[in-house]
């Protein structure tokens, strides 16, 4: 600066070291900005590369996430033409987090229709061997833009096939057209009755026949008027079966006493069938007796025989 | 005839302002490399120099500092309220951080530093420079390019710089505060997420967007005055053109940085 316009300007009191302090806050921030950008694209971490072959890598750009479980665990460095046509998707995968990655581990790459492709990784059996660096892995493609053509094929076949419902020589019109003429039939003169039969003679009849029912039901109900005076009446069946069941009760009443009367008879015909039993027992006796005199009467005729002069003699002798 | 005449004459002035035009850039562009020469030349740093540097980065750059961290702050608060709610309401608040991101530290933020170095340290160091080129000592004594413009160019410089890294510094911590709160939970995630929008390109076109919009604020106000006669009534006019200039560079730098970063 020039003299002059020093002298005119006020001094700065410490100019030095405030240039300092500025220039070395300028300093840090460029240098700490550079270091953290440099940190979070993952410059000074230790990967281990696995390589995923796809058909399609549409949707897959550079520095993408590789998620497990939704972390991010890797991350795209560069996508490439196999010599077999395939897209082949460098992916970086920090040492820290590379133990989730097995050999049994799946892949798969999905687009959706709103924000961009995702690629994720599905290890199944964390027992498993680890994957080896530089391991390449087929991906399984999920694919919603793919499927939308499939999802407008069958929209169209379904809109073809309402056409062809909605259409004037359709089933469906026919169907409305007899459900119509049923709905006119109905609002007719005949009605439903009209409707359900056909034509208006028949349903000329069914009128006939329930103006008959009807008068039908008229005697029935006279009939059962009389019927009612009949059975409930003051002269009728149930007033009579009162009176009747009052006389069953006299009677009832009488055959309760003669019933005990005959109790009485009874018990003085079993009075009697013991004196009889007591008689039989001495009639016991006395025909021991009697069986005894026979016997000596027996006997003594054998010995009146024996003794008698002519007696002959009844000996059988053998010879 | 005369219709014929009127339009050769048009086409005559049209040509010799696109003439003047060029050439007016042409003298700016010399004037830059002369002041970059001169910055890099190791025997330009004498003690005279380095004071009068030392001094204008202090003055120009210091009074700034809190004033803009303030308005950056309030800025990005504003911004990172408003893509937090609509993120929030369209259901894609996994984009929000990386928006904003996008938005403010990539765009707004360095635009808005050029500006305010512009309107408050190289527009009023111009100034100063047409009233000391106005006056008898401009060129009597030491060269007046190497004691009087550059330190102030590189003041300015030096200040946009300054106000660039502090505003990109206070929106990353803001972005970071909003969305995950006084914790260190998020930090990996959003350390993920600054990776992801900075890749080598984006790093790249941001750092030269910085760089070129530091030595447009810084020189084209300067350049402006200096390439106009010096003449009392060409002075406003001069400070008007080289804001326009200063503008138009801006609007360019940010043109060709939108189109490195999304084309």
């Amino acid at each position: 600066m020039s003299t002059e316009e020093d002298s005119a300007a006020p001094p700065v009191r410490y100019l030095e070291l405030k240039a300092a302090l500025l220039l070395a806050l300028l300093v840090a921030l460029i240098g700490g900005t550079a270091l953290y950008l440099m940190y979070a694209r993952g410059v000074f971490e230790q990967t281990q590369r696995v390589v995923l072959l796809v058909d399609d890598s549409e949707g897959v750009r550079v520095g993408m996430d590789l998620t497990f479980s939704g972390f991010p665990i890797g991350r795209v460095r560069s996508v490439e033409l196999s010599p077999e046509g395939n897209a082949r998707i460098l992916i970086d995968v920090p040492k820290k987090d590379a133990h989730w990655l097995r050999t049994s581990s799946m892949f798969t790459l999905v687009r959706s229709l709103v924000g961009g492709a995702t690629l994720r990784a599905y290890s199944g059996v964390l027992t498993d061997p680890l994957l080896p660096d530089g391991a390449e892995r087929k991906v399984l493609v999920g694919d919603t833009a793919a499927e939308l053509p499939i999802v407008v094929a069958a929209a169209r076949e379904l809109i073809g096939n309402l056409n062809k419902l909605t259409a004037s020589d359709s089933s469906l019109a026919g169907s409305l057209d007899n459900v119509k003429t049923l709905t006119e039939k109905l609002n007719g003169p005949q009605g439903a009755m009209g409707a359900l039969l056909g034509n208006d003679a028949d349903a000329k009849k069914i009128a006939e026949a329930l103006d008959r029912v009807n008068t039908l039901l008229a005697r029935v109900d006279g009939m059962a008027k009389k019927a009612d005076a009949q059975v409930l009446g003051p002269d009728g069946l149930v007033a009579g079966s009162r009176t009747t069941v009052t006389q069953l009760n006299a009677v009832l009443a009488d055959a309760r006493g003669t019933l005990k009367k005959v109790d009485a008879v009874l018990a003085e015909v079993q009075a009697v069938a013991g004196n009889a039993r007591e008689a039989t027992t001495d009639l016991g006796a006395l025909r021991g007796e009697v069986d005894a005199t026979v016997r000596k009467v027996e006997s003594l005729v054998d010995e009146v025989n024996r003794k008698w002069p002519f007696a002959r003699d009844t000996e059988l002798k053998l010879k | 005839m005369t219709s014929a005449s009127s339009i050769q004459a048009a086409l005559t002035d049209g040509v010799h302002a696109f003439a003047q035009w060029l050439h007016n850039w042409w003298r700016i562009a010399q004037l830059g490399a002369q002041l970059l020469t001169l910055a890099l030349w190791p025997s330009s740093y004498t003690p005279a120099y380095r004071h009068a540097l030392l001094r204008h980065i202090v003055l120009g750059t210091a009074p700034s500092l809190v004033g803009f961290t303030v308005l950056t702050t309030l800025l990005s608060l504003i911004v990172i309220r408003i893509v937090l709610v609509t993120s929030v309401s369209y259901g894609l608040t996994q984009y929000a951080l990386e928006m904003m991101v996008r938005v403010l530290v990539l765009e707004l933020i360095p635009l808005t530093a050029a500006l305010f170095t512009a309107l408050r340290c190289t527009i009023p160091r111009a100034a100063e420079v047409a009233a000391l080129r106005s006056g008898s000592e401009w060129g009597s004594g030491s060269d007046p390019l190497h004691m009087q413009v550059l330190p102030r160019v590189a003041a300015g410089v030096v200040c946009a710089l300054l106000l660039a890294a502090i505003s990109c510094g206070v929106t990353l911590v803001l972005a970071y505060l909003s969305v995950y709160g006084f914790t260190t939970a998020g930090l990996p995630a959003y350390t993920r997420t600054v990776g992801h929008v900075f890749s080598p390109g984006v790093a790249l076109v941001f750092g030269l967007k910085i760089a070129a919009m530091s030595m447009a604020v810084a020189l084209l106000p300067v350049a402006s005055v200096l390439i106009t006669p010096a003449r009392p009534g060409a002075l406003t006019s001069a400070e008007l053109k080289g804001l326009v200039r200063m503008f138009f560079v801006i609007l360019l730098i940010e043109g060709v940085s939108l189109v490195g970063n999304y084309a």
